[in-house]
């Protein structure tokens, strides 16, 4: 592969072109779908290809230590707003794990979605754009365009092919973010106007705006407004009320994308953003950050176990397990962070497949109520394993892959904040208590209506299996990732 | 007049010549060709302006010269009359409005605002701007099948009309403190500052009228929906602009005065907040889009009262990205509607799926004026909030910008009704085909939209040496 090859523009943008590739062959849905298909495996294929350059190990000519892939051009003159995409350890994983999770979305989307079909994957597709975007970006103006691109599409999968109050769901998840987005961009503009008056440079690059400095008094509202864009994403309690509307009416896919990859985007803003940017303020910030996540995770959890509904069920599952995410990110060390971006990937896997796993039980039985079914063991052996599988992955059981995640978080918050790990231990307690709960009542216990059920076809337990496999990886061989994360997570903690 | 001058000024002889050539020859024609005619004209005097090379030239003729901020208006007010042009044919024919007065009409009013755009006395600017509002007076009311449209017309004519009286005053008291009419920089002496400020003072509220600011905008809605759809567009987005120009040009005569920001900051508040919240409440798509444009043009007078150029260069570009946006908003609406026009937000239920094309152009319109990247809407907010908290209106901003995430719901239940809702009853009565000429102009539109807010690069040189 030539040096020059911009190969992260082509992550970024290729799956954009495929929505004109969709465009072409509209009048079959049938070709859509397989286009569709074609184009996010291309996107996992160049996403796998970049780890190649990873593996390589040298820095990129002109990129900022612990970036081996990176581009930068002129944009907008006038602004210094420059187009500077890299990719650091973080980000690969990340990139990775988009491509990865939104092949499974157009996966579990290929009989569940009968009507509008090309519009369906053209948003899809740019919904994926958007997300690398956000996931490779490193001028603020440039990842702020995509941080917000992306709510488009997610606003129409939400609104047009979801179930129940669809429209209203769509428009809270809309507006919730959006308004928090905004407030960033403020604290974007002031920081940028601030760089610009001390060293006359006026420029949004990330390497550049790290060396401003700001007074504790101002970027403590600096730091806040970052926060308060990225925990509406996160989502941190008690800002997480979108989620669960937002999640329970979404089509599966739209769920998977929702809890798999865009949470993401608030955890990893504030890895590569908030933190770096207001290392102080952000310490400061810190026990905010425990008490709320450590809220969220027993909150979330307490909540989870209440729901009648499954979608519902596993969105507050989210709320809980994301917590973990946060209370690693705010303990900020090389050990806790490692974990926390341990946690994101494996948070992907998991309740990506719990989503998909509700999804096709509704398509099957035409509802989610947890009353509805009973004994499904018997009927339909490999779904009910692989429904076993992620709730037990999701519960923490060790050789599993949140095990992993949240096992290293609490190690990491132990030795920081001793208090909000045991908090966050009763959140695992409760996890359990709820996810064996699920799984008595849907995969055991008595049947309490005849359900006329069909196990997976092939095409479901393909995508299953894929994640299992991913699941089970992950939980017993995490070295990879962990070795991936290692040189960035030493740069961004300034611990060798 | 040399031919020098008649080069420098050829975008307004030729709206001229074409308004002149359409009245006389339109009754001769067909009413197809009278609008071709029209449109080439109209886009002609832009294209003009955008290759004319001796920009800044001296010109013999007494109050006009061919400017940097000539070469960046100019275009503007063609593209709006153009895409005005081509989007009233048929809609004309649709509504039974008949006559090439229509066509002449607008051509007279890109007319006059080039001349706006390139005047440099205080005289011709002040008959410039009312020369405008005076061809609209006519635009608004000449769907004469329609009463809303004769009583839109009224309501303009009178609030303008005390506008104008409002605004001649201003100008006077401020040509009786400096002494002279040329718009060079010759400033007040400290002597006189009295007589300057309150002229300046009237100027603002004239302004304020114009701009349709909060206190003075209880016309707008009325008139936005009483009004042809693509009147609504060009009145929106050139007669609003020109006033913002207007301003500009005054400010380059006497230095903005301390005085007029408390005003500004009043009128740039109360727009801000009131026409988003009453926008919320409106069922009306056009009464909504009217509020909106209170919103916007409180945007612009939180850039006007920076006093900055980067304030004033936010002015100018978001002045042309609204334009943009508007023009597409109005473009779609008046495209979608039949013999009666589609006012209810209700009669777009589901349009995103059975009109495809014109759906997507007004979900991105919606989308552009909410401020969403990667539309051109975003990037003229971003200027509009980053000359603010450069010029130190923080506060300001930060409202404005709580004000701009309200904002979003309502644009979001325009897309809403497009997409995601069932219609309850009777479906809305399918819209008939679009024609192309609707069609190009809604491409250009959008094309517009995108392409600033992707790349903005070529229109930003513009607008720097528009300011110099």
């Amino acid at each position: 592969m030539p040096t020059d090859f911009p190969i992260l523009t082509l992550l970024v943008f290729l799956p954009l072109a495929g929505v004109l590739a969709l465009f072409a062959v509209r009048k079959s849905d049938e070709l859509v779908r397989m286009g569709a298909l074609v184009v996010t495996l291309a996107e996992l294929a160049l996403s796998v290809w970049a780890c190649g350059a990873a593996g390589a190990g040298a820095g990129a000519a002109g990129a900022p230590a612990g970036f081996f892939l990176y581009q930068d051009a002129q944009w907008i003159e006038r602004f210094g707003i420059r187009y500077t995409l890299g990719m650091d350890g973080i980000s690969l994983v990340m990139v990775l794990l988009t491509s990865f999770i939104t092949v499974i979305a157009v996966g579990v989307s290929w009989r569940g979605i009968k009507e509008r079909v090309p519009l369906y994957y053209a948003l899809l597709l740019a919904m994926e754009s958007g997300i690398q975007g956000v996931f490779l970006g490193l001028d603020l103006f440039l990842f702020y365009l995509f941080w917000e691109a992306m709510l488009i599409p997610m606003f129409f999968l939400i609104g047009i092919w979801g179930h129940g109050r669809r429209v209203y769901s769509a428009v809270k998840f809309f507006l919730y973010t959006f308004f928090g987005s905004l407030l960033m961009l403020v604290a974007i503009i002031s920081l940028y106007l601030r760089h610009g008056a001390q060293t006359g440079t006026y420029t949004f690059s990330l390497f550049e705006l790290i060396h401003t400095t700001v007074p504790y008094g101002t970027a403590i509202w600096l730091f806040a407004a970052f926060l308060f864009a990225f925990a509406i994403k996160f989502p941190l309690f008690p800002l997480h009320t979108w989620l669960p509307d937002a999640h329970t009416d979404a089509p599966t896919a739209g769920s998977v994308i929702l809890a798999s990859l865009l949470l993401k985007t608030g955890a990893y803003g504030l890895i590569r953003f908030g933190f770096p940017l207001f290392p102080e303020a952000a310490r400061a910030c810190a026990p905010l950050i425990y008490t709320v996540s450590v809220i969220g995770i027993v909150w979330g959890a307490w909540i989870a176990f209440a729901q009648r509904d499954m979608k519902r069920l596993v969105a507050y599952s989210s709320v809980s397990h994301m917590g973990f995410v946060a209370l690693g990110i705010a303990a900020w060390s090389p050990v806790a962070l490692s974990g926390a971006v341990i946690q994101m990937v494996n948070h992907g896997v998991t309740t990506g497949a719990l989503f998909a796993l509700v999804g096709m039980l509704d398509e099957r039985t035409h509802s989610r109520e947890i009353a509805t079914y009973g004994g499904i063991w018997g009927k339909v052996p490999a779904l009910s394993f692989f429904f076993l599988l992620f709730c037990m992955a999701s519960a923490g059981v060790p050789g599993l892959n949140n095990f992993v995640g949240e096992f290293i978080v609490l190690m990491g918050t132990f030795k920081v904040a001793p208090g909000a790990a045991a908090g966050a231990f009763v959140g695992v307690v409760l996890t359990l208590i709820y996810t064996v709960r699920l799984v008595q009542e849907v995969l055991f216990g008595k049947e309490k209506k005849p359900l006329e059920l069909a196990d997976l076809s092939v095409r479901e337990g393909g995508v299953l299996a894929v994640l299992g496999v991913a699941a089970i990886y992950l939980g017993v061989h995490p070295a990879p990732v962990l070795d991936i994360i290692k040189v960035p997570i030493a740069l961004l903690t300034g611990v060798k | 007049m040399s031919v020098t001058d008649a080069l420098a000024i050829m975008p307004i002889l030729i709206a001229a010549g074409a308004a002149l050539l359409v009245l006389l020859a339109g009754p001769f024609l067909q009413a197809r060709s009278i609008s071709w005619i029209a449109v080439v004209a109209a886009a002609a005097a832009g294209v003009w302006a955008v290759v004319y090379p001796a920009v800044g030239a001296t010109v013999t003729l007494p109050g006009l010269a061919f400017t940097g901020l000539s070469q960046f208006l100019i275009p503007v007010f063609s593209a709006a009359a153009t895409l005005t042009l081509l989007l009233s044919h048929d809609y004309n024919q649709r509504r039974g409005i008949k006559g090439e007065e229509f066509q002449a009409t607008v051509l007279f009013t890109l007319f006059a605002l080039c001349v706006l755009a390139c005047a440099t006395n205080l005289l011709i600017l002040f008959l410039a701007i009312e020369s405008v509002s005076f061809a609209f007076y006519i635009l608004v009311s000449l769907d004469l099948e329609r009463e809303e449209s004769g009583e839109a017309g009224l309501k303009y004519l009178l609030m303008g009309a005390v506008a104008a009286a409002i605004v001649a005053f201003g100008i006077s008291l401020i040509f009786a403190g400096t002494g002279t009419l040329a718009l060079t920089g010759a400033f007040a002496p400290e002597a006189t500052r009295p007589i300057v400020s309150a002229g300046w003072g009237l100027v603002v509220i004239g302004i304020a009228f114009k701009l349709s600011l909060v206190p003075a905008h209880l016309w707008t809605p009325d008139v936005y929906q009483g009004a042809p759809a693509p009147v609504a567009a060009f009145l929106s987005t050139g007669s609003k602009v020109a006033a913002a120009a207007f301003f500009l040009l005054l400010l380059a005569f006497s230095r903005p005065l301390a005085e007029i920001h408390l005003p500004l900051y009043l009128l740039s508040l109360g727009s801000m907040v009131i026409g988003n919240l009453a926008a919320l409440l409106q069922k009306n798509i056009k009464r909504m889009l009217a509020y909106s444009s209170i919103a916007h043009m409180g945007y612009l007078a939180l850039a006007l009262l920076t006093g900055s150029r980067e304030g004033y260069s936010a002015v100018l570009l978001y002045g042309a990205i609204y334009t943009a946006m508007n023009l597409a908003a109005f473009g779609a609406i008046a495209s979608l509607s039949g013999a009666e026009e589609r006012g209810e937000l209700t009669a777009y239920t589901g349009l995103g799926h059975t009109a495809p094309f014109r759906g997507a152009i007004l979900a991105l319109a919606m989308l552009a004026l909410a401020g969403i990247p990667p539309t051109a809407g975003f990037l003229g907010k971003f200027y509009i909030f980053y000359a603010a908290i450069r010029g130190g209106e923080t506060t300001l901003a930060i409202i404005g910008i709580v004000t701009a995430a309200i904002s979003a719901y309502f644009y979001l239940k325009v897309v809403v009704q497009l997409y995601m809702r069932e219609p309850e009853g009777a479906a809305p009565a399918a819209p008939h085909q679009g024609t192309p000429a609707e069609s190009l102009a809604l491409t250009c539109a959008a094309v517009a939209i995108l392409f600033i807010g992707i790349y903005p690069s070529p229109i930003l040189r513009v607008l720097d040496a528009a300011l110099r």
